[in-house]
């Protein structure tokens, strides 16, 4: 098989941006046979909305936004906490400039894909968490989607199923919307600008699969995130939610130190972790005292038990 | 600009752990074994310390060559 948008992103990281090819290596290495069928596929989707220069913007601005990461990370080693403290500070200096946030919204786009680390837990994703999905017209919500490539990767795979995603950013709302139009499941895709913690009120147990990822650590207090899943899923519903741990970007606010934080957040919200997955980047900073890690938990609702 | 230059490339040796590089405005990170982007930002922290200055990401995510690095130096030490 052949997958020449992805041999064209290569092409350009080697040319344009050498610094970043080790770290795209690792992540060839990491995807092994699923690297070029999963990046052609997040490319694809990327260059029907992009145009064929989409996919050297989206380089620039995933170098752009890792080189941002491994700089906050850095500080992070030095100052022993991340850089912000509160979401009002985010919102006045990032998620309410519209251009930053499309760029920072294409940059992560490709970390999924162009992390080793990010590799991993797509493929963990789909193949624990989507494999298992129900095919039969499934209500998924997504919490926060940004990019929209996690859950338009459900609808791409579950052709019966339907998605509404929830965003406080209108960046979100209109790149997750293009991607799942890019996709062709737009029709089964709905976006709507919307505090996602407001969903707690809710209709509950409306929902098949609840995707969430890489939001807890963005919000000062995660513990209301649980609760709105757990509101969501169906008894019989499955949650995918992925977070970073001493993992500092300019955005993150709630610093995770262990994954049982994680997994105990989850069970006081009355959900069940039936599976994990932690991942960890193949170099860190020399000398650091912080791994940074992503951890994807799969969740359930609790029965049957002590609550 | 020698004279920042040459306190650069006190920064490489110490940073890469090399006493034998020695760079140029030329240079880029293909001269320098090592040189990504994890390494990339190593430096960039040490640069600051060695200089008294702050980068921004964007300004660090840019730099093509050893000759923009340091007329970025050059730029953030004026008053």
């Amino acid at each position: 098989m052949t997958f020449p948008l992805t041999d064209e992103l290569m092409e350009y990281v080697r040319a344009a941006h050498p610094r970043s090819l080790r770290g795209v290596e690792e992540a060839r290495q990491a995807g092994g046979d699923d690297f070029g069928p999963v990046v052609e596929m997040f490319l694809t989707w990327l260059t029907a909305v992009r145009g064929r220069q989409g996919i050297v913007q989206a380089v620039d601005e995933f170098v752009k936004f890792s080189t941002e990461v491994n700089l906050a990370q850095a500080r992070y080693e030095a100052d022993g906490h991340y850089m912000h403290k509160s979401f009002a500070e985010l919102l006045a200096d990032h998620y309410s400039s519209r251009e930053a946030m499309d760029d920072y919204l294409w940059g992560v786009f490709l970390t999924n894909v162009l992390w080793a680390h990010h590799f991993e837990i797509c493929l963990f994703y789909r193949n624990r968490f989507l494999a298992k999905l129900p095919g039969a017209e499934a209500k998924i919500v997504e919490i926060a989607p940004g990019h929209g490539g996690w859950g338009v990767w459900a609808l791409h795979r579950l052709a019966k199923s339907r998605l509404e995603g929830f965003d406080i950013s209108p960046s979100s709302i209109t790149i997750a919307g293009s991607v799942s139009a890019a996709a062709g499941v737009g029709g089964r895709a709905r976006y709507e600008l919307k505090d996602a913690l407001d969903l707690a009120k809710a209709p509950p147990e409306s929902a098949d699969a609840v995707i969430n990822c890489f939001l807890a650590e963005h919000l000062e207090r995660p513990a209301k995130l649980f609760e709105v899943i757990a509101r969501l899923l169906k008894p019989d519903g499955r949650a995918f939610v992925a977070a970073g741990l001493t993992a500092a970007q300019v955005d993150h606010i709630y610093e995770f130190r262990r994954e049982s934080e994680l997994v105990k957040l989850a069970e006081d919200a009355g959900l069940r972790m039936t599976e994990s997955f932690v991942g960890s980047p193949r170099r860190t900073l020399p000398k650091a005292k912080f791994l940074p890690r992503s951890m994807a938990l799969i969740l359930a609702k609790r029965k049957g038990e002590f609550l | 600009m020698s004279d920042t230059l040459a306190r650069l490339n006190e920064v490489f040796h110490d940073v890469f752990q090399d006493d034998t590089i020695v760079i140029a405005r030329q240079t880029t990170a293909a001269d320098v074994e090592g040189w990504d982007s994890l390494m990339h930002v190593t430096l960039m922290i040490n640069i600051e310390k060695a200089f008294g200055i702050r980068f921004s990401s964007s300004e660090v995510a840019g730099l093509k060559d050893v000759g923009e690095l340091a007329d970025l130096i050059e730029a953030r030490k004026k008053p």
